[in-house]
């Protein structure tokens, strides 16, 4: 769109739409920052910014009295999400290199069971993996969520890296066997750097699911022994009911928050520079 | 689920590729084919179908996990409660109007704020990365955002907003329920939309927009006759798969109203693990669980055809 033909007022308007969204969208992630800060009596005040800014609130969750409840339910959720990505990941990277590259009937169905896996409505199988775990003592394990979330993670997996493999120019496969590389070596050396920036999309996707879920996390688990952060934060507010956890709260909000962000940063060099490189060689 | 989709969905033919009659080498040659794909797909289905199947035989049954020992057949009895019961209908309903408000404003809110971030300003790609964190927090994180400071009746942004304008306080939570919630899942899900939108803009061809600016189309018009036919793939796209996760919102639920007042806001997922886990009566959240399912595909038909339409477009 030619700038220099929109109108002043057109302009200022713009402006103002951007302010408005922008606020829309980021005040409440600010507004969970500044009452982390907070001390408590400063909880009640309507002041964006705390009157006296105090680390008490992080202390409190990573060394003070709710370190029991916060810092086992992070180790459990990095753990866990990331050895589900990884697990998913290799496996979901076979599937998809076959159907991407190699010709068999029936295809379409397993894209198809995939996506359908993907929207399976949890709720529905959660009573009997409860009642199972229980009686095979996978309840409050890893392992006992780590496979849930698998079937979460995989489908969306294979049918992201489907589609990221599709875009690759396989042509440079054939050129590395006519050189004399098996399939194997082709596709080690010659395949899966073309393939790193889809498979890094896939993981972080992955990890955002598993790190995000809900309700196994607060179905098939009772202890720190593999409760999971987002089933640790509901209980900060059934658990203190003469301190106001809100401060709490905010400050484990933002330690949760601080992880996917930063992922999402690193994946955006990583897309990059898969790009860059893609263009250098292609 | 595979068997599912085939008897609710005709397009895929039959559901598991069973070997057709072929010569042997190459029969042989096609598993090895398929070979890297077994694991994934093998675990997948046995993760979600084995316990499906688990949760079709509790629907059969009548187990309350209060009485130990209490568990018998009853055939579909389970299932003539389910129908019958006043608060599945309401939750079922609560669902579709999440749902469709969510996905709808979203989707709303997301257009116009690609519209924005499509066009060049300073601190561009900051701004983009700024408006994604919605959608990175946490959705318990979120939601427990919107309960302490938006919503909360004393202390809220929002009430401290309208009392500006000289608007009483409101008690969000209880009085307007599923607004709230709408509203949480809304602040979640617009970055999504925004991406997905924008990727469309990205993609247009600008000698297009050109053209049609030479031939003197004033920029609502280009919108209308050219921008929007062209997002349409996208918006169908992104109300698909927000509609997909939006349907199974438990964490905003569970966290802003616990499905209250009453069971004014309570949708289809949080109504089965209030009767599984709190209500401990195995054998009718098993038969919503179903019901859910069976609605759930059908619906999906529809979606999973369109995705399909959408992506052989494409190439």
């Amino acid at each position: 769109m030619d700038e220099g033909k929109v109108s002043r007022r057109d302009r200022s308007l713009w402006w103002i739409a951007g302010v408005v969204v922008i606020a829309y969208a980021l005040f409440p992630v600010a507004w969970i920052v500044s009452v982390s800060f907070k001390t408590p009596s400063d909880l009640g005040s309507n002041r964006f910014l705390p009157t006296t800014w105090v680390w008490e609130n992080y202390e409190n969750i990573l060394a003070g009295g709710a370190q029991d409840l916060f810092l086992s339910a992070l180790r459990n959720s990095v753990g866990i999400s990331l050895l589900a990505t990884f697990i998913s990941v290799v496996l979901a990277t076979f599937a998809a290199y076959a159907i991407a590259r190699l010709d068999f009937p029936g295809k379409r169905v397993i894209l198809t069971t995939a996506l359908a896996v993907a929207i399976f409505p949890v709720i529905s199988i959660v009573t009997p993996l409860f009642n199972l775990w229980r009686n095979i003592g996978l309840y409050d394990t890893w392992p006992g969520l780590i496979i849930p979330y698998l079937s979460l993670t995989l489908p969306i997996s294979i049918w992201t890296l489907s589609a990221f493999f599709r875009q690759i120019p396989w042509e440079l496969e054939q050129a590395a066997q006519v050189d004399g590389a098996t399939t194997w070596q082709a596709f080690r050396k010659v395949i899966v750097p073309l393939a790193t920036p889809g498979v890094f999309t896939t993981a972080i996707l992955s990890f955002f699911i598993a790190w995000n879920d809900f309700v196994y996390g607060i179905s098939l688990t009772s202890t720190e022994a593999a409760r999971p952060v987002p089933a640790a934060l509901a209980f900060f507010t059934g658990a203190s009911q003469f301190v106001d956890p809100a401060g709490a709260i905010a400050a484990a909000a933002v330690v949760v928050t601080i992880p996917v962000v930063v992922l999402v940063l690193l994946f955006q060099r990583r897309i990059v520079s898969g790009l860059t490189q893609g263009a250098v060689k292609g | 689920m595979s068997a599912d989709t085939a008897t609710a969905g005709p397009p895929p033919a039959p559901a598991v590729p069973k070997k057709p009659p072929a010569a042997m080498s190459a029969r042989r040659q096609g598993w090895r084919r398929r070979a890297p794909l077994m694991p994934a797909l093998i675990f997948t289905i046995i993760a979600t179908q084995i316990p499906f199947l688990v949760t079709v035989w509790y629907s059969l049954n009548s187990w309350n996990l209060v009485n130990p020992g209490s568990e018998h057949f009853v055939g579909l009895s389970n299932y003539v409660d389910v129908f019958t019961d006043r608060v599945f209908r309401q939750a079922a309903l609560n669902t579709v109007v999440i749902t469709g408000g969510c996905v709808l404003i979203a989707m709303a809110l997301g257009i116009g704020m690609a519209l924005l971030l499509d066009r060049k300003f300073l601190g561009q790609s900051v701004v983009r990365t700024l408006m994604i964190t919605p959608f990175l927090v946490m959705p318990v994180a979120g939601a427990l955002i919107w309960q302490t400071s938006m919503l909360d009746p004393a202390f809220g942004i929002v009430n401290y907003v309208i009392g500006l304008v000289g608007i009483d306080p409101v008690n969000w939570t209880s009085s307007y329920p599923l607004v709230s919630v709408i509203g949480a899942l809304v602040w979640q899900w617009t970055p999504f939309m925004t991406l997905l939108v924008l990727a469309g803009l990205q993609s247009q061809g600008r000698d297009v927009l050109e053209a049609a600016q030479v031939d003197g189309a004033g920029p609502t018009r280009m919108f209308r006759a050219i921008t929007l036919p062209h997002l349409r793939r996208y918006i169908e796209l992104g109300v698909l798969l927000g509609a997909i996760y939006v349907v199974n919102t438990f964490d905003q639920i569970y966290i802003l109203t616990q499905g209250g007042p009453g069971t004014a806001s309570t949708n289809l997922p949080f109504y089965i693990y209030q009767r599984a886990f709190l209500g401990f009566d195995i054998g009718q959240a098993a038969a919503m669980g179903v019901v859910v399912v069976i609605g759930t595909i059908v619906v999906a038909t529809f979606a999973l055809r369109m995705l399909f339409r959408t992506f052989s477009e494409e190439t």
